[in-house]
C-alpha cells in the first residue's frame, strides 16, 4: 500500500502549464503528419472505382452473407479475461521502475497482489471460463 | 481495515466455496460462518482489540461511527441471510449460489470503505466497489426479461452517475490539490478557484444523492428494484441505501460549511422532492414490491434529514434509522418472497391462512409508518428531533411537511394491513420451515424492542 | 406503584388473550383482567391514595431526558376509575355476543385500555405521546375487523385523522422539549415551567390543539366520528365513545391549557364559537339522523362539544363541572350503547323507522332506556345534571350571548333524545318489533347497576368534585 500511494504522488512536483508545452507540440506534430500524409495519398495516388474494389477484402473469395452474427459467448469471455489480466499486469510497470525505491515492503506488496491475481486465475480455470469445448 | 480485510476475504472464500460444492445448504452455511467472523473481527476492530492497522496515508480515517455502522450493516446481513439466505441459494436455477453471496461480501467490501473514507478517491473506489456487485445481482434471475432490464437499467444509470462523481471529485481537487476531504479548508481556495469547489461537490452530491435514490435522481429506483430478484432488492433497499447516507454523513461533516445558505435551500427541496414523489406514487402502486420501492424513496427523504441537520442526535439517528428500516425492510421482502402472488390482492386473507406471516408483517408494516412501540418511530423520532435541535422554528415548516408525509405514507402501508386482515381471499404461499418462522419473530421482536428501548443500540455506540 | 399496574394488568392480559382459542375462555379471562384493574383503581383512590403509590419514575431514556414517568392526581383517579369500570361493564354488556376469533378481540379491547390508562397518568411528553398512538392501534384493528359493511374504510379514516393530529401534536412536544432549559426535557413539570414568547405560544398551540380536538372531536374536525361510531361493532363503540375521546378532553385540560396559558386566552372566543357551533350543529343533525347509532353518536360530539367550551371558558365552576361531566358522560353514554346494541341483536336493525311499541314486549328495557335518555338530557336527580349545571355556570360567567346559544342545545337534545325513545318503545307493534323480548339478564342487570350510579351521582356529586377539586385548583392557578 505505502509504494502504491508513493507513486500517486511522484510527478506533482512543478506542475505548471509549461512542463505541458512540449507534449503540446508533439500532439500538434503527430496530428499533423498522419493528417498531411493521408491527405496526400489521397491527393497524388491513382483512383480507380470498381466494384471489385469497393468488395470488403477477404482473400481473394466472394464475400457472403452478413457479418453480424451472434458470435459464442466464449469469444467474449476471452477477451474480457485478456483484457482484465492485461490490465493487471500492466501495474507490474511502475513496480518495476521504482523497484529499489519500493524495497522489501513494495516486495510483499506485489507479492500479495501476484498472489490475489493467482487466485483469479485459479478461480476462472476452475469455473471453466478457459474451456473451449462444451 | 479487519472490516475491508475479512470481507474480501470472505468473498474470495466463497467463490471457491462455489467450486468445491454445489450443495445450498453448505454454501450457505458457510456464507453464515463467514459473515459471522466478519462481524465479530469488525466489532474487535472498533473497540480496538486484534485490529489489524495498514498505512493508507490518511486515505482511510477509521472513526467508530463508520465502524459501528460497518457493525449494524453487517448485522442486518446476517439477519438478512438467516431469513433469505435460503431463497438467495434458489435465484437463478440456483447454479450460482456461491457467487451472489462472494458478491454480496463483496458489496460489503465497499460499504466498509465507504464508512471510513478519507480521500475522495477512496469514496469514488468503496462506491464502486459497492455497486457493481449489485448490478450483476440484479440481474441474477438470468433467464428473466425483466431482471435482466433492470440490470441494464441500473448500470448504465449507474455508470452515468459515477461519471458525475468523478467530474465532482476532479473539480474539488482541483479547488483544493489534494483529495483529503479532512484537509480540505474552505478559506485555503482562491478566489480563482472559488467555484469550482462548491461545483465539485454539487456534483458529489447529485452522485451521492443517485445513490440513495433521492429525487430528482430517483428514476432508476421503481424499475430496479421491482425487476430485480426480490431478495436482492430487500438487500439493496436497505444495507447500501443506508451505507449511502453514511457517505453522505461522512462528505457533508466537514464540507457543508462551504455551499453555506444555498445548501439550506437545496436540501430542503431535495427532501421534499423525494418525500412527494416516494409517497404520492407508493399511493397508487398495485404491487406490493413496486409499493416498496417507492416507500423506499421515500424513507430515503426522511433519512436525508440526518444530513440536513448534521449534529450529534443525526447520526445516532442514522444509525437507529438503519437498523429499524432494514430489519423492517428485510422482514416485509422476507415475506414477499414466500408470496406466489406479489400484488396486493396477493395478500387477502393472509391473516386467516397465516397468522404469523401476517402479524409479524403488521408489525414491519407499522414500523414503517413509525408508530410508537416499533423501532420505526425512534427512527423518525430521532430525524425530527435532530432537525429541530438544528433549526428551532426557522425548520418547523420543513418539519410539518416531513410529518404530513408521514401519514400519508400510512395510507399505503396500511393498504397491506387491511388486505392482510380485513379482506377475504385466498393467498398462495410458497413452503417455508419453522427457522423462517423463528426469524420473523426475532426480526419482530428486534424492532419492537428498539422501540422500547432504543438507546440500546447507541450505547454500544458510546461504549 | 399503582399507575404502572393499572397499564400492566390489562397489557399483560391482553397479550394473554390473544392465544385464548375459546369463546368463553376468552370471554371470562378479559372480564377477570377487567375487574382486577378496576379493582387496582379504586385501590388506588381509597387505600393508597399517597403520592408515593401514585407516582412512578423509572429512568429510560436519561440521555435524551425522557423518563418513564407516571402520576395520578385527582383527574386522573377519576378517568383511570371511569376506564377501568368502562371495560367490565361493556364485558358483561356484549358477554352474550359472539364475536369471531373473540380471543383477538377481547385481547383488541384490553390492550386499547391499557393505552388509555397510560396516556390519563402519563407525566412526561413523550410518554404520553407513547400511549396516546399504543391506544390507538388495537382500536383501529377492533373497528376494522368487526362490525358494519363500511367498516375499513371508516375506520381507516378515523385512523388517518387521529394520526395527521398526533404527528402534529409530536412536532409540539419537540419544539417544547428543545425550550426547556439546560439539557432538556419531556417531564410536564419542566413544560409547565416553560416561558414561551406569545406569539410562540400563537403557533404551536395548534398543534396541540388540532391533535385535541381530532380526538373529542371538535367541529370542524369531528367528520370521522359518526361513521366510525357506525360501523364498528358496539362493544367497540362504547370504547371508543365512552372512554377515548376522554383523551382528547383530558390531555387538554393537562397538556394544552397550563402549557400554553396567553394562547389559551387569546383563542378561547373563537374555540368557545367553534365547539357551540358544533353542539348547535351535530344536535340539529342528530334530529334528522334514522340511525340508532348514528343519533347518540351526534349527540356525543354535542356534549363533548360543551365540555371543551366549558373549559376554554376557564371558570373554577365549568372546569369542576367538565370533571363531574367526563366521568358522568362515559356512564351515561355505556348506557345508551348498551341499549342500543341490545335492540339491534334483538330485532337486527338500527332503523328508527323500522320499530315502534317495544315497550309492551320489553318493558324493562324500556324502563332503563328512558332513564338514560333522561341522564342524556340532564334533567336533575341525573349524573349529567350537575355537570351540565356547573359547565353552563363557567359558560354564563365567560359570555352570556354565547350561553344562551349554548342552551338551546340543552331544548334540541331532548328532542332527538326523547323521540328516539318515543320511535323504538312508543307507538303500534311493527314487524320487526313483534317477537321482541326482553334484554338478557346480562344486559339488565349491568344497565341496573349504571342507573344506581346515575342516581348517586346525580343526588350525591361531592365523591366527584372532592376528587377532582385540587386539579382544578391547581391547573387553574397556572
Amino acid at each position: 500500500m505505502t509504494g502504491l500511494y508513493t507513486l500517486l504522488q511522484i510527478n506533482q512536483l512543478n506542475n505548471t502549464a509549461e512542463n505541458y508545452f512540449p507534449i503540446g507540440v508533439q500532439i500538434i506534430f503527430a496530428i499533423g503528419f498522419v493528417a498531411t500524409m493521408i491527405g496526400l495519398s489521397a491527393l497524388v495516388g491513382p483512383k480507380r472505382k470498381t466494384s471489385d474494389k469497393l468488395e470488403n477484402f477477404s482473400s481473394g473469395i466472394a464475400s457472403h452473407g452478413n457479418a453480424r452474427q451472434p458470435m459464442a459467448v466464449k469469444y467474449f469471455l476471452i477477451a474480457i479475461l485478456f483484457v482484465l489480466f492485461d490490465v493487471e499486469v500492466i501495474f507490474f510497470y511502475p513496480y518495476a521502475v521504482n523497484f529499489k525505491f519500493l524495497g522489501w515492503a513494495g516486495f510483499w506488496e506485489i507479492v500479495l497482489f501476484v498472489v490475489l491475481f493467482l487466485i483469479g486465475f485459479i478461480y476462472i480455470i476452475k469455473k471453466g471460463a478457459l474451456q473451449w469445448e462444451d | 481495515m479487519n472490516a475491508i480485510i475479512f470481507s474480501v476475504i470472505g468473498g474470495v472464500v466463497m467463490m471457491f466455496t462455489g467450486i468445491i460444492t454445489q450443495q445450498k445448504k453448505a454454501i450457505r452455511n458457510v456464507a453464515i460462518i463467514a459473515l459471522i467472523i466478519l462481524l465479530l473481527a469488525n466489532i474487535f476492530d472498533t473497540y480496538g482489540i486484534l485490529s489489524i492497522h495498514i498505512g493508507t496515508h490518511g486515505m482511510l480515517n477509521f472513526q467508530k461511527f463508520g465502524l459501528y455502522f460497518n457493525t449494524l450493516a453487517y448485522a442486518a446481513t446476517l439477519l438478512f441471510i438467516l431469513i433469505s439466505g435460503a431463497d438467495v441459494t434458489q435465484i437463478g436455477e440456483g447454479k450460482h449460489a456461491a457467487e451472489f453471496f462472494a458478491l454480496i461480501f463483496f458489496s460489503l467490501s465497499g460499504i466498509a470503505i465507504i464508512t471510513s473514507y478519507n480521500s475522495l478517491l477512496l469514496l469514488f473506489l468503496g462506491i464502486e466497489i459497492m455497486s457493481i456487485p449489485l448490478y450483476i445481482l440484479t440481474g441474477g434471475d438470468k433467464r428473466n426479461l425483466k431482471s435482466n432490464e433492470a440490470s441494464l437499467k441500473y448500470f448504465l444509470m449507474g455508470s452515468f452517475s459515477t461519471g458525475i462523481l468523478l467530474m465532482g471529485i476532479a473539480l474539488m481537487y482541483g479547488a483544493h490539490g489534494g483529495f483529503e476531504i479532512s484537509a480540505m479548508k474552505p478559506s485555503a481556495v482562491s478566489n480563482e478557484y472559488g467555484i469550482l469547489d462548491p461545483l465539485g461537490l454539487v456534483l458529489v452530491f447529485i452522485a451521492i444523492a443517485f445513490k440513495v435514490s433521492a429525487a430528482p435522481f430517483h428514476f432508476w429506483t421503481p424499475d430496479v428494484y421491482d425487476g430485480s430478484p426480490s431478495v436482492f432488492t430487500s438487500f439493496m433497499a436497505t444495507i447500501i441505501k443506508a451505507a449511502g447516507f453514511i457517505a453522505f454523513i461522512r462528505l457533508f461533516d466537514n464540507k457543508y460549511v462551504e455551499l453555506g445558505l444555498s445548501w439550506r435551500i437545496i436540501l430542503p427541496l431535495v427532501i421534499i422532492a423525494t418525500l412527494l414523489v416516494g409517497n404520492i406514487t407508493a399511493i397508487f402502486q398495485q404491487s406490493v414490491k413496486r409499493m416498496m420501492a417507492y416507500s423506499s424513496i421515500a424513507q430515503a427523504g426522511f433519512m436525508l434529514f440526518a444530513v440536513f441537520a448534521e449534529n450529534d442526535m443525526a447520526k445516532e439517528g442514522i444509525l437507529i434509522y438503519t437498523v429499524a428500516y432494514s430489519v423492517a425492510t428485510i422482514g416485509i421482502f422476507a415475506v414477499l418472497e414466500k408470496m406466489e402472488d406479489i400484488s396486493l390482492a396477493g395478500y387477502n386473507g393472509l391473516a386467516k391462512k397465516h397468522p404469523l406471516l401476517a402479524a409479524t408483517n403488521t408489525i414491519f408494516l407499522l414500523s414503517l409508518t413509525g408508530i410508537p412501540l416499533t423501532a420505526g418511530f425512534f427512527a423518525k423520532y430521532y430525524m425530527l428531533l435532530s432537525v429541530i435541535k438544528y433549526g428551532g422554528s426557522t425548520v418547523t415548516w420543513l418539519v410539518i411537511v416531513a410529518v404530513i408525509f408521514a401519514a400519508i405514507s400510512a395510507y399505503y402501508y396500511f393498504r397491506v394491513i387491511q388486505a392482510m386482515y380485513f379482506k377475504t381471499g385466498n393467498p398462495e404461499v410458497r413452503s417455508y420451515n419453522k427457522g423462517f418462522c423463528f426469524m420473523l419473530v426475532i426480526l419482530a421482536a428486534i424492532t419492537i424492542l428498539i422501540g422500547i428501548f432504543p438507546t440500546i443500540i447507541l450505547n454500544w455506540f458510546y461504549f | 406503584m399503582i399507575p404502572f399496574l393499572l397499564i400492566l394488568v390489562p397489557l399483560i392480559g391482553g397479550l394473554i388473550s390473544f392465544l385464548l382459542k375459546e369463546d368463553r375462555a376468552a370471554k371470562s379471562w378479559s372480564l377477570l383482567i377487567a375487574l382486577i384493574t378496576l379493582a387496582i383503581s379504586l385501590s388506588g383512590i381509597y387505600f393508597f391514595n399517597n403520592a408515593d403509590a401514585l407516582t412512578l419514575d423509572w429512568p429510560w431514556m436519561p440521555a435524551l431526558g425522557t423518563s418513564f414517568n407516571l402520576h395520578m392526581d385527582g383527574m386522573s383517579s377519576m378517568l383511570t376509575l371511569l376506564t377501568a369500570i368502562g371495560l367490565p361493564v361493556i364485558f358483561v354488556a356484549i358477554y352474550k355476543n359472539n364475536y369471531a376469533k373473540p380471543g383477538n378481540f377481547y385481547a383488541g379491547m384490553l390492550l386499547t385500555q391499557a393505552g388509555m390508562m397510560g396516556v390519563f397518568v402519563a407525566a412526561d411528553a413523550l410518554v404520553f405521546y407513547f400511549f396516546w398512538e399504543l391506544a390507538l392501534i388495537p382500536a383501529y384493528f377492533l373497528a376494522s375487523n368487526w362490525g358494519g359493511e363500511k367498516r375499513v374504510a371508516a375506520t381507516f379514516k378515523f385512523f388517518v385523522y387521529t394520526f395527521v393530529g398526533s404527528l402534529l401534536m409530536l412536532i409540539g412536544i419537540f419544539y417544547l422539549y428543545f425550550q426547556t432549559p439546560g439539557n432538556h426535557s419531556f417531564s410536564i413539570d419542566a413544560f409547565y415551567h416553560l416561558h414561551l414568547k406569545t406569539s410562540q405560544q400563537y403557533f404551536f398551540f395548534w398543534l396541540f390543539f388540532i391533535a385535541f380536538a381530532i380526538k373529542m372531536p371538535i367541529f370542524p374536525f369531528h367528520t370521522w366520528q359518526p361513521d366510525a361510531y357506525e360501523q364498528a361493532s358496539t362493544g367497540v363503540t362504547m370504547l371508543l365513545s365512552a372512554l377515548m375521546v376522554k383523551m382528547g378532553v383530558y390531555a387538554t385540560i393537562r397538556w394544552l391549557v397550563p402549557v400554553f396559558p396567553q394562547a389559551t386566552n387569546y383563542f378561547s372566543m373563537l374555540i368557545i364559537i367553534l365547539s357551540v357551533i358544533g353542539m348547535l350543529y351535530t344536535s340539529l343533525i342528530a334530529i334528522r339522523q334514522d340511525d340508532v347509532k348514528r343519533v347518540i353518536a351526534y349527540s356525543s360530539i354535542a356534549h363533548i362539544g360543551l365540555m371543551c367550551a366549558a373549559i376554554f371558558a376557564q371558570k373554577q365552576a365549568g372546569w369542576n363541572g367538565v370533571m363531574v361531566q367526563m366521568f358522568n358522560h362515559g356512564i351515561v353514554v355505556l348506557g345508551l350503547w348498551i341499549v342500543a346494541d341490545a335492540i339491534e341483536q334483538q330485532i337486527g336493525t338500527r332503523k328508527l323507522s323500522e320499530m315502534g311499541g317495544m315497550a309492551q314486549k320489553a318493558p324493562e328495557l324500556a324502563l332503563l332506556f328512558v332513564i338514560m335518555a333522561l341522564a342524556n338530557v340532564a334533567l336533575p336527580l341525573t349524573n349529567s345534571f350537575i355537570g351540565e349545571f356547573l359547565m353552563f355556570n363557567g359558560l354564563f360567567q365567560y359570555n352570556i350571548v354565547i350561553a344562551i346559544f349554548a342552551l338551546i342545545t340543552i331544548i334540541l337534545t331532548a328532542v332527538y333524545t326523547l323521540n328516539t325513545v318515543q320511535k323504538i318503545f312508543y307507538g303500534e307493534l311493527v314487524s320487526t318489533t313483534n317477537n321482541a323480548i326482553d334484554a338478557g339478564l346480562n344486559v339488565r342487570l349491568i344497565l341496573w347497576v349504571l342507573v344506581i350510579v346515575i342516581f348517586f351521582f346525580g343526588i350525591y356529586p361531592e365523591p366527584m368534585i372532592h376528587l377532582t377539586n385540587d386539579t382544578v385548583n391547581a391547573l387553574l392557578a397556572k
